[in-house]
């Protein structure tokens, strides 16, 4: 027992009414919160980047498989894919060439990237709960660091891809520059989503199951294993309506097939299945999503520790 | 930060008793009565709700330490909620000027497969420390906590109290603007609940304002210049620590506060002073009251129970018997008793009641009075027992 007697005394000062008047009604306008949200976001760089090294810390560190764990879903996607290409091939009889499976590999890394991300996303507020009711910080970081660290598993499985395309006969061409266009629509679109869903899920806790149902048969309405043209003139048109379609599509056009993804594309079969402005349809997807998904989760973000 | 303040203008905050539609099955129902026009409006209460918190204001400047105190359910956490941001006020405004240091659930952030050291930069960037500040503390957060052997453990192997001061030793390193306490001074063992409260008495003076919510009363009156009583949302008293204190004493020991059975009556209970002792001094209180009819043998008109405020229990228990004072005949009576303060630094509730020795039953009680016993450096431990020291054969 040291204590020293602090010099403050009892005042009761602090506990007069301060009547400042009547409360400022704040209203911001869409353009304000969407500056907010970019302010918060610069200043929790620290915050979302721990969040994301603990994602990444937490999967690999006691893992038996490591870092071939970012390859899994890749592999088993391709091996899949192989399968079902090579049925079909037998029963058309033309074989399949080696070029289908690039087209594959390419495509492969980009969808298990999409699915993790949403499968990610869309529990991390209600998963860190003890956090959202207990400490104040903006909100984004926590879908944005689980697609972080999303990224960095699917940068690993995309460099395997890369160093082993050149053995499926893929070659350097300037249409190569389109993927880096295509990944960033992709990239997102998944933080457009996963900003959405993961606050659709606070107030409603079974989006995450059904988030989990569209994943698993979504890969047979998206271009994966099969590519759009073999859908027919009708049915390549309503898979490119899934905005996911032409971003995978344009991958394999562009690495696979050196195109021009300014120019439409004809199908073996004598009709066009690619046209340039399902860039523009995907990209309004991606950016429009974005800001739309940012300001719905900045509104409802003031309600998420009552609901949580 | 100079201006650094804490602000609750008018504040009221909406909760909703049982379930909240949150599944998409129930969204279609809830839907249709939006539209039916059922739906109730922000200010009003509907079905379920009630008010956590009605109508709190307060303003915390540089300096000040605001003690919140209260029973359960009584608002205080959630208004520490709205100060953080983590709510928002239903109406008012609240407000909070200047980076907040909260320690509240001070390892929430925690994640059992990472290592201590690996926790500490987490929860240190989810409070809102920056990097360069967690690198220049870190080894005093170590040492604060006591762990520097399990750093590099997972804290998934951590006992509990590592665990929680490791979270209170981040929390407390962080240099806040404001500093906000919800009880955790119950953390750890007796030694580091000692450290850890001198460490957040060193930041309390270091002049920066405070909010602090305790049911340790003793703490309380130790730390807070300013106190609020609470009860379902409601201020009930507010005042300086001594005066919100006395007022949840007594609400809180209704029972114990006795309606005069008319034989005894009290009219005042006052300690001569500022009500702040200091160990081994004397000092006096003044009772003042009536008697209607001469006390028979078992009324015992004036006993003097004196409890510590940190543990609860009863330290001292004399009356006017004991001591062979009688009160002068039918009438009204001034008296002063003189007691000596015997004890160690802490904070003591004075009741003083009449009780028929019969029945061993209070027949009247006064309002108590709170003091505060600061340490004279004469001893510690439990009791004074007037220790004398001399040299043998001289």
């Amino acid at each position: 027992m040291t204590s020293v007697e602090p010099e403050r005394r009892n005042s009761g000062a602090a506990v007069r009414d301060p009547r400042v008047g009547p409360p400022p009604e704040i209203r911001p306008t869409l353009l304000e919160d969407l500056r907010q949200i970019v302010t918060d976001i610069r200043w929790s760089k620290h915050l979302i980047y721990q969040l994301t090294l603990r994602d990444i810390r937490v999967k690999y560190k006691q893992a038996v498989f490591g870092f071939a764990w970012a390859l899994l879903i890749p592999i088993a996607v391709v091996g899949a894919g192989l399968a079902v290409r090579f049925a079909i091939a037998f029963y058309s009889g033309k074989g399949l060439a080696l070029g289908q499976v690039a087209g594959m590999a390419v495509k492969a890394v980009p969808w298990a990237f999409f699915v993790g991300c949403l499968n990610g996303a869309t529990p991390s507020l209600v998963s860190n709960v003890s956090l959202v009711t207990k400490i104040y910080f903006p909100r984004e970081v926590l879908p944005l660091s689980t697609i972080l660290a999303q990224s960095f598993d699917s940068l690993i499985g995309a460099l395997i891809v890369v160093s082993i395309l050149p053995f499926l006969g893929v070659t350097w061409s300037w249409p190569l520059l389109w993927a880096p266009v295509l990944l960033i629509m992709l990239w997102v679109l998944s933080l457009a989503l996963g900003l959405f869903l993961s606050c659709a899920n606070i107030f409603f806790r079974d989006v995450k199951y059904l988030v989990q149902v569209f994943l698993t048969f979504g890969i047979f309405i998206t271009p994966v294993m099969l590519d759009a043209s073999m859908y027919g003139p009708k049915g390549s048109q309503i898979m490119m309506l899934n905005p996911v379609a032409p971003i995978l599509e344009g991958l394999r056009l562009s690495v696979v097939h050196h195109h021009n993804l300014l120019t439409p594309r004809m199908a073996p079969d004598g009709f066009i299945f690619w046209r340039p402005w399902y860039l523009a349809y995907t990209a309004l997807w991606a950016f429009g999503g974005l800001v739309l998904g940012a300001l719905i989760f900045h509104r409802s973000e003031r309600r998420f520790a009552e609901l949580v | 930060m100079k201006d650094a303040r804490l602000l609750f203008d008018r504040v009221w905050k909406k909760f909703h008793r049982g379930q909240i539609h949150d599944s998409l099955r129930d969204l279609i129902p809830a839907l249709a009565r939006q539209i039916v026009g059922r739906g109730a409006s922000d200010k009003e209460l509907s079905e379920g709700d009630f008010w956590a918190v009605r109508d709190l204001s307060f303003e915390v400047r540089a300096g000040q330490t605001l003690g919140i105190i209260g029973p359960n359910g009584s608002g205080k956490s959630t208004t520490l909620k709205m100060l953080t941001r983590i709510m928002q006020p239903t109406r008012g405004y609240s407000e909070a000027t200047g980076r907040i240091g909260t320690l509240i659930e001070v390892s929430a952030g925690f994640h059992g497969d990472l290592t201590g050291r690996e926790n500490v930069f987490l929860q240190g960037a989810i409070m809102g420390m920056p990097k360069k500040d967690i690198i220049r503390n870190f080894d005093q957060i170590v040492d604060f906590a006591g762990i520097a052997e399990a750093i590099d453990t997972p804290v998934k192997r951590y006992s509990s109290g590592m665990n929680a001061r490791l979270g209170f030793s981040i929390a407390a390193h962080l240099g806040p603007d404001i500093l906000i306490i919800d009880e955790v001074l119950a953390v750890g063992d007796m030694s580091f609940q000692e450290r850890a409260f001198g460490r957040i008495r060193d930041l309390a003076n270091s002049g920066i304002p405070v909010i602090m919510v305790s049911h340790q009363l003793d703490r309380i009156a130790e730390l807070c210049t300013d106190c609020i009583l609470l009860d379902r949302g409601e201020v009930v008293a507010r005042g300086t620590a001594a005066e919100a204190i006395a007022a949840y004493v007594q609400s809180h020991d209704a029972s114990r506060m006795v309606e005069s059975t008319g034989i005894v009556m009290f009219d005042t209970l006052e300690l001569e002073g500022s009500g702040i002792v200091r160990s081994g001094d004397h000092f006096s209180v003044h009772i003042t009251g009536r008697t209607s009819v001469e006390l028979g043998d078992h009324i015992e008109p004036i006993l003097v129970r004196v409890r510590s405020m940190r543990t609860g229990t009863l330290v001292f228990v004399t009356g006017s018997k004991w001591r062979d004072f009688s009160l002068p005949g039918p009438g009204p009576f001034d008296v002063c008793l003189q007691l000596q303060a015997n004890l160690p630094p802490g904070s003591y509730m004075i009741e003083v009641a009449a009780e028929d020795l019969n029945l061993h039953e209070d027949i009247a009680s006064a309002t108590s009075v709170m003091m505060r016993v600061t340490d004279a450096r004469t001893f510690a431990g439990h009791i004074q027992m007037n220790a004398g020291f001399s040299v043998n054969g001289a």
